[in-house]
């Protein structure tokens, strides 16, 4: 007789994996921060406290932390070792970061939220 | 006429619009001078303009300071953002201010009650952080920041004092999520030092779930972080009466939106048979806010006239009225008292 948890784990089903970007998370007391492209990873976004803060306009009442969500895509194919290479990049620009988090599509659907 | 105040109207979607001109029939009956600006938001927005909240709209509000909001429909687990979630995160409105107050003709269990309900708005599980982190496995960032939580707490106190109240609790889960919640708490209890005349204390989320359905009348002030707040203003509100009585309030330091807290129910939408009461409660709110305690008195005043003379209530309170019925008895009733 199957457990409950037997029949849960029965129905994982096998998706495509893909990597399509980084998130990743800045602390800074210098305001938002400018990124060029990094090797093949382009800044999409900017958010604080989960609202965007570039590109477009922000309020300039809005509350702002030390801790930034900066959203870079890939531009083209990219593997594992190419993270690896952007995250030793940024250090080496002086950025110093809390977390990173890899961006997978599953199916060719985002696994990711955006900011608002 | 006393001063003209421009106030940003957002019909929303659904039964939004219908309610929104009921409520407006009412406020313009009531002697206040109001220059409505009507403004789009939400998914028929979507549609015609590719964007929830059109920079127009964005550019009313900023402008004017000030809007009244009706219903919007947000899709479950899939499609687009919350239209209310980005307007508060557009215009910083950090503070969810939801008072559940018993309506006299309304029968309910209690006697007494009377919280005022300091939901914070911007962040928590709504900071929009969600990653599958694998093929199994999604995670959501609680986001709990010092100056985000010591602001709805200097919020709430300042509210409270003002309205006169005697205590704020803060409500948490620190026993469990102690960095989060307990940044939450550690702030309330830093600016509860400044207020020594109102009496401050804390509990936790599930035993103050408890505590309101047993013995509601023992709360006065409540202090919530964003999830917390979600769910226990609803809570409250279902004490008092139900979602379609509930006022709500989004404000920021210079902004603030009012706006009924229920969904947009679309599959009444042209029927006219809704409550417009939690627009409309909504709107007493903004007049009192508007420093137009008059005005808000006496649309109170009949609107509590017509509930309990039940002849021209909606379906909901056991009527046959229109949505537009109920609120010519209400203009009626102010007329007939003036």
């Amino acid at each position: 007789m199957p457990t409950c948890t037997d029949i849960a784990k029965a129905t994982k089903k096998k998706r495509e994996i893909k990597l399509v970007g980084i998130d990743m998370y800045i602390i800074t007391e210098k305001g938002i921060p400018k990124f060029d492209d990094i090797g093949p990873f382009k800044c999409e976004f900017i958010s604080n406290r989960g609202t965007k803060v570039w590109p477009g306009f922000v309020s300039p009442d809005l509350l702002m932390v030390n801790w930034y969500r900066c959203r870079f895509m890939a531009t083209k194919d990219v593997q594992d070792a190419d993270v690896n290479t952007f995250l030793d990049a940024l250090t080496k620009k002086g950025w110093w970061w809390s977390a990173s988090q890899k961006l997978w599509n599953y199916d060719g659907e985002a696994g990711f939220s955006k900011a608002y | 006429m006393g001063t003209q105040h421009v106030v940003t109207m957002l019909p929303g979607e659904g039964t939004g619009p219908e309610i929104c001109e009921a409520v407006r029939l009412v406020i313009d009956a009531s002697g206040v001078n109001i220059k409505w600006e009507y403004e789009e938001i939400g998914l028929d927005c979507l549609e015609k303009h590719g964007t929830l909240l059109p920079d127009k709209t964005v550019q009313a509000i900023a402008r004017n300071k000030i809007a009244l909001k009706g219903p919007t429909t947000t899709p479950i687990g899939t499609g687009h953002k919350s239209a209310n979630v980005t307007l508060r995160k557009v215009f910083d409105l950090y503070a969810n201010v939801r008072p559940a107050k018993l309506i006299p003709v309304l029968k309910r269990p209690w006697d007494k009650i009377d919280i005022l309900n300091f939901r914070e708005n911007t962040e928590d599980c709504y900071a929009a952080i969600e990653h599958m982190v694998s093929d199994e496995v999604a995670q959501c960032l609680k986001v709990i920041t010092w100056p985000g939580s010591y602001r709805i707490a200097e919020f709430a106190f300042k509210w409270a004092k003002a309205a006169g109240r005697k205590k704020i609790y803060c409500v948490h889960k620190a026993n469990i999520m102690k960095m989060t919640d307990g940044l939450f708490l550690d702030a309330f209890r830093e600016v509860a030092k400044k207020y020594p005349d109102i009496e401050s204390g804390d509990i936790i989320v599930d035993n103050c779930c408890m505590q309101l359905v047993r013995n509601p009348a023992q709360f006065d002030c409540l202090v919530l972080p964003n999830l917390y707040g979600d769910i226990l203003t609803d809570l409250c509100a279902g004490l008092v009466g139900g979602l379609g009585f509930a006022p709500g309030a989004n404000v920021g330091d210079n902004c603030a939106i009012f706006e009924a807290v229920h969904g947009s129910a679309p599959k009444y939408a042209g029927l006219k048979k809704v409550n417009p009461s939690a627009v409309l409660v909504s709107g007493i709110m903004m007049l009192r806010w508007m420093k137009e305690e008059a005005a808000a008195d006496r649309i109170q005043k009949a609107m509590f006239a017509v509930l309990d003379e039940r002849k021209h209530v909606t379906y909901d309170v056991g009527g046959t009225a229109t949505t537009d019925e109920y609120a010519q008895a209400i203009v009626d009733k102010m007329h007939a008292k003036a």
